[in-house]
C-alpha cells in the first residue's frame, strides 16, 4: 500500500501542533499524592509521554470506561521521569470528572492520550524566567522549571492562591527558585493577588510564563503590555474542550487577526499573550462554568 | 443437493455498494464533524482501514464558525454548536482532494448551505474532482442561524436533493434529521428525488443550562446538537423506520461507541454505520468497531453484517455470540 500523503491540513491562524508524538494507551496509577485541599498529583506509568512531553503540553485523561462522564479531561503535564517512565498530573477538583480522577487508587488504569498541544518556550540559556501561577495554574511549572534549570536559567516563582493551604508547595517544583507569594486572605506572603507581585519583578526578567484562570492571565497581560511592552509573555489558557486533538473544533478561542478564532488544543494551550484577543476572551464564561 | 459451505469460513463480505460506483471497502465510516478532512489525527487513527471518511460540513465560502462556548458535556453525550467552521469548498478541491486520490478509503464530502443555490454550487464545484468519492448532503444543520432547515419537511428536502442531483454526478447520500415529524416520509421523498443512499441521524437539538450562570452553557441561542451514546435509541428507531420506507442503502449514525452498538444498527436495518463522537474519546474508535464487527461476524458465521437484519413481524432469530 502506498504511503498516505497527509500534506495540507486545515488552515488555522496559528500553526497547529503536530500529533506525531501523541499516543493513546492505559496507564497504571503508581502514586497518589495529596497536594492541598481538593488537589492530588497522580503519578502514572506512561513511558511514551514521559519521554516525549515538553513543558506546557497536556494529556487527555479518560475519566470512566463507560459513557458517563463521556469526554476526556485535559491536564498539563506536571512532571516527568523518563528513566522511571512516569508522568505526573495535578488534578484539582472542579467538577464530577475531576472528582472521580482525584479519587483514583493505586493500581487503577487510566486512559491517557498525549502529549498534546503546544507548550512553553524553554529558555535557551542563562537569563531569568519568571513563572506566574494562580491556583491550579501551578500544574505545568515543575516540568518547565526542570527544563529551565537544566539550561542554566534563573527561575523566579510567583505563586498566588485564595489562602495559604491552596498555595502550590514550592519544594514540589523540584528546582531552585526565588519564590514570591501572595494570598487573597493574607495568610501567607503578601495580601492580594499574584498579579500585585508582578510590577516589581518585570525589570529583572527576560521572559514570563503564566498559567491560571483566564482573568488572572488577562491581568498579567495588561500589566506587561503597560509596563514592559516587548517582554515575551506566554500564557497557558483554558477553554471547554471536547476532544483535545483538533477534530471537534470545540475549544475555539478569540485571537488577534483573521479568522479571529484558534483551536486551543492545537494552537495552544500555551499562546503568546500578544496573540490573544483579551477583550473578547473576557466576555466568555469561565471554562468550568458548565 | 449441494450443501453450501458454512458462511463466514472465508470471512464475511464487508464491502458495501452505495450506488453510482461508490463501494465502501467496509461498512464502518467516521462521521462528519468528528474527523476533520482526514488529515488531522495522523497515526492516532490510520485512515487506510476505514470504510469511509465523511468530512466536516463544507460550504461555498470559508466560515469561521460560532463564537465560544461551542461544546458542552451532557449525560452520556455532548452538545456542539460549532457553526459549520470550515475552509470552504475551494480549499477542499485544491488542497485536500489531491491527497485523497491516493487513499484507499473513499472520502465523502459533507455539503452544507444556507439556501438551495449554495447547496447546488458546492455540489457543482465538487463534481468531477478526482479524489472525491461522493457527497453527503447535510440538509439540516441545527447550529447555523438563518439557514433553512430543509431536512424537516419532505417536500423541502426533496427540492434540495433535486437541485443537488442536477448539479453533480457524484454518489449522493442524504443525511436525515431526527427533528422531522416523520423521518420515514423524508427518506422516501429524498430517495424519489435521486438520493443514492441516506444516513441517519444527524444530531438532536438540545440545550444545557448553567444554573450558576442562569443561562444556557452554549453561546448564541444556547441550543446545540446532541450526540453520543445518549442518542443511540433515537438513532436506532430512526434507522428501523427509514429501512422500512426505502430500498436504497441506509447508513446508521448515533451513539456508536463499540462493536456491539454498531451491530445493533445492522439489526435495525443499516447497511453501513458511522462512528462519530466516540472518536473524540478514542481516536481509533472506528477501527476498534471494525475489528469487533469482523470478529462477531466470523464467530456467528455471517456472510455479511446485513444478515443480522431484523424483519418486523418475522420469526425471532437465535442469539449470536455474546448475545443476551
Amino acid at each position: 500500500m502506498r504511503p498516505i500523503e497527509r500534506g495540507g491540513g486545515v488552515p488555522e491562524p496559528l500553526a497547529p501542533s503536530d500529533l506525531g508524538r501523541a499516543r493513546s494507551g492505559l496507564a497504571v496509577v503508581r502514586e497518589v499524592e495529596p497536594v492541598g485541599p481538593g488537589c492530588v498529583e497522580l503519578v502514572l506509568d506512561c513511558a511514551g509521554v514521559a519521554r516525549a512531553a515538553r513543558p506546557g503540553e497536556f494529556c487527555q485523561l479518560r475519566v470512566a470506561e463507560g459513557p458517563v462522564p463521556l469526554l476526556r479531561r485535559p491536564f498539563s503535564v506536571c512532571r516527568t521521569d523518563p528513566a522511571a517512565g512516569t508522568v505526573t498530573v495535578h488534578v484539582g477538583v472542579v467538577g464530577a470528572g475531576t472528582r472521580r480522577l482525584a479519587a483514583a487508587q493505586l493500581g487503577d488504569r487510566i486512559g491517557v492520550l498525549g502529549p498534546l498541544g503546544r507548550g512553553f518556550t524553554v529558555p535557551s540559556g542563562p537569563g531569568t524566567l519568571l513563572m506566574v501561577a494562580g491556583g491550579l495554574g501551578a500544574a505545568p511549572f515543575p516540568l518547565l522549571a526542570a527544563a529551565g534549570h537544566a539550561r542554566g536559567a534563573k527561575l523566579v516563582w510567583l505563586n498566588g492562591a485564595a489562602t495559604a493551604a491552596r498555595l502550590y508547595p514550592v519544594e514540589r517544583l523540584g528546582a531552585p527558585v526565588e519564590a514570591h507569594v501572595a494570598t487573597e486572605d493574607g495568610s501567607r506572603g503578601r495580601r492580594g493577588r499574584v498579579t500585585d507581585l508582578l510590577p516589581a519583578l518585570l525589570g529583572e526578567c527576560d521572559r514570563i510564563a503564566a498559567c491560571g484562570p483566564n482573568p488572572m492571565l488577562a491581568a498579567v497581560a495588561r500589566t506587561v503590555a503597560a509596563r514592559a511592552p516587548g517582554l515575551p509573555l506566554e500564557v497557558s489558557l483554558e477553554a471547554p474542550m471536547g476532544c483535545g486533538i483538533g477534530t471537534c473544533l470545540g475549544c475555539a478561542l478569540p485571537v488577534v487577526g483573521a479568522p479571529a478564532l484558534a483551536l486551543l488544543c492545537r494552537a495552544g494551550p500555551v499562546l503568546p499573550a500578544v496573540a490573544v484577543d483579551w477583550g473578547r476572551l473576557g466576555t466568555l464564561p469561565p471554562a468550568h462554568a458548565a | 443437493m449441494v450443501t453450501p459451505a458454512p458462511a463466514g469460513r472465508a470471512g464475511p463480505t464487508l464491502s458495501v455498494a452505495i450506488g453510482r460506483g461508490l463501494v465502501l471497502p467496509n461498512p464502518i465510516g467516521v462521521a462528519s464533524g468528528t474527523f476533520g478532512y482526514g488529515f488531522e489525527l495522523g497515526a492516532l487513527c490510520p485512515v487506510e482501514r476505514l470504510g469511509a471518511i465523511f468530512t466536516k460540513g463544507t460550504t461555498l465560502r470559508p466560515r469561521p464558525g460560532n463564537p465560544p462556548p461551542r461544546v458542552a458535556e451532557t449525560t452520556a453525550g455532548m452538545l456542539n454548536a460549532i457553526g459549520l467552521q470550515n475552509p470552504g469548498v475551494e480549499v477542499v478541491r485544491e488542497r485536500y482532494a489531491p491527497s485523497w486520490r491516493s487513499w484507499p478509503v473513499p472520502v465523502i464530502v459533507n455539503v452544507a448551505g444556507a439556501d438551495l443555490e449554495e447547496y447546488a454550487r458546492v455540489a457543482g464545484r465538487l463534481d468531477g474532482v478526482p479524489g472525491i468519492g461522493g457527497i453527503e448532503l447535510n440538509i439540516s444543520c441545527p447550529n447555523v442561524a438563518g439557514g433553512l432547515d430543509f431536512g424537516l419537511d419532505p417536500a423541502q428536502a426533496a427540492s434540495c436533493v433535486a437541485r443537488v442531483r442536477a448539479a453533480t454526478t457524484l454518489p449522493l447520500i442524504v443525511k436525515l434529521s431526527p427533528g422531522a415529524a416523520d423521518i420515514a416520509e423524508v427518506a422516501r421523498a429524498v430517495a424519489d428525488a435521486g438520493a443514492d443512499a441516506v444516513s441517519a441521524i444527524n444530531t438532536v437539538v438540545g440545550m444545557k443550562v448553567s444554573l450558576a450562570l442562569r443561562r444556557p452553557v452554549l453561546a448564541g441561542s444556547g441550543t446545540g446538537g446532541l450526540s453520543g451514546p445518549a442518542i443511540k435509541p433515537v438513532a436506532l428507531a430512526a434507522v428501523a423506520r427509514v429501512r422500512a420506507a426505502v430500498a436504497i442503502p441506509v447508513i446508521g449514525i448515533g451513539g456508536i461507541a463499540d462493536a456491539a452498538d454498531a451491530l445493533e444498527f445492522f439489526v435495525a436495518g443499516a447497511d453501513a454505520v458511522q462512528v462519530g463522537t466516540q472518536t473524540f474519546v478514542e481516536p481509533d474508535a472506528a477501527l476498534r468497531v471494525l475489528d469487533g464487527c469482523r470478529a462477531y461476524a466470523g464467530e456467528a458465521g455471517l456472510a455479511r453484517l446485513t444478515d443480522l437484519r431484523w424483519s418486523p413481524g418475522g420469526p425471532a432469530s437465535g442469539r449470536g455470540p455474546g448475545g443476551g
